[in-house]
């Protein structure tokens, strides 16, 4: 598809996720690049749907407690002391 | 068996089926930590995503019978985590969820923006102001409808692959990128809220 075909509606909805995702053919990413640097608010949706990214990631590590391993352990092994009662 | 990466999860539901206690603490420690953060992810608060842990792992120990051994263990195991968390979200006040569709991009009729796109991503470069950014995008994702929270929860956070999730939640591939996107396109909306404070009366004098 030539970008020029191409509207902001289908590139943001249908192709964006795949042309961030790495798996799209190099020609075809090349022509939507085409678009986004034709297109300010395109180029505007990507840098903060990536900024997005980049900050979902920000959000890891989950802090693990310390101690969760045993407690689970301890929880259950006094779960089924108390059913074998 | 032994192979490089030492026995199977298989290996040890057999064991644990066989009633092997060494095995079942082999098996928190293998996924105690995936299972606290997906629970983490659902109830966003430490003690009731330990409690959820706590009943995740209760649950394997008495249901392993019922484990169908044609599946992959970890999908039924982080479906039954999942289970634990939002059977404890429901006994909480819940959080309402949003319309999703409300917060989608706009377009005209000829397929162009309805309307102006504030670039904010320079925001993240500036570390204080990332870090609270990623406290509101954990707030935003909590908002969403399950079907989306946790996709993007486990894909975008936990970073699981593509086809884990899929097998997990039970739905096809081309479902999980659809899912996926909806839920980015919902949080990089939510932000751009929150990045872009200008009241609406001031744009409109423009």
């Amino acid at each position: 598809m030539k970008h020029d075909d191409l509207t902001c509606k289908q590139l943001i909805l249908d192709c964006l996720l795949e042309f961030e995702g790495g798996a799209m053919a190099e020609e075809e990413r090349r022509e939507l690049q085409l678009h986004f640097e034709a297109c300010p608010p395109c180029m505007s949706f990507l840098s903060t749907y990536r900024a997005t990214g980049m900050t979902l990631k920000m959000l890891k590590p989950t802090e693990i407690p310390p101690a969760l391993a045993e407690t689970v352990m301890s929880f259950v092994r006094a779960r089924r002391e108390k059913e074998k009662k | 068996m032994v192979d490089e990466q030492g026995p199977s999860d298989l290996d040890f539901v057999r064991r644990i089926k066989a009633g092997d206690e060494q095995a079942f603490e082999e098996m928190v420690r293998r996924y105690h930590a995936r299972v606290y953060s997906l629970a983490y992810g659902v109830l966003r608060n430490p003690q009731d995503a330990e409690e959820a842990t706590q009943d995740a792992f209760l649950t394997l120990y008495k249901k392993i019978g019922t484990f169908d051994e044609s599946r992959k263990f970890f999908s039924w195991f982080y479906r039954v985590a999942l289970n634990s968390a939002y059977s404890r979200a429901r006994r909480r006040q819940s959080l309402p969820t949003v319309a999703i569709e409300d917060r989608m991009p706009k377009f005209l009729g000829d397929g162009h923006f309805a309307a102006d796109v504030p670039d904010w991503s320079v925001k993240i470069e500036d570390e204080v102001a990332a870090r609270e950014l990623a406290a509101r995008a954990g707030e935003f994702i909590a908002e969403l409808p399950p079907a989306y929270r946790d996709v993007i929860w486990m894909n975008d956070v936990e970073e699981m692959t593509a086809p884990e999730i899929a097998e997990t939640l039970e739905i096809s591939i081309p479902a999980f990128k659809s899912r996926l996107h909806r839920a980015r396109l919902y949080v990089r909306q939510r932000l751009s809220e929150v990045s872009n404070p200008r009241p609406r009366t001031a744009q409109a004098a423009v």
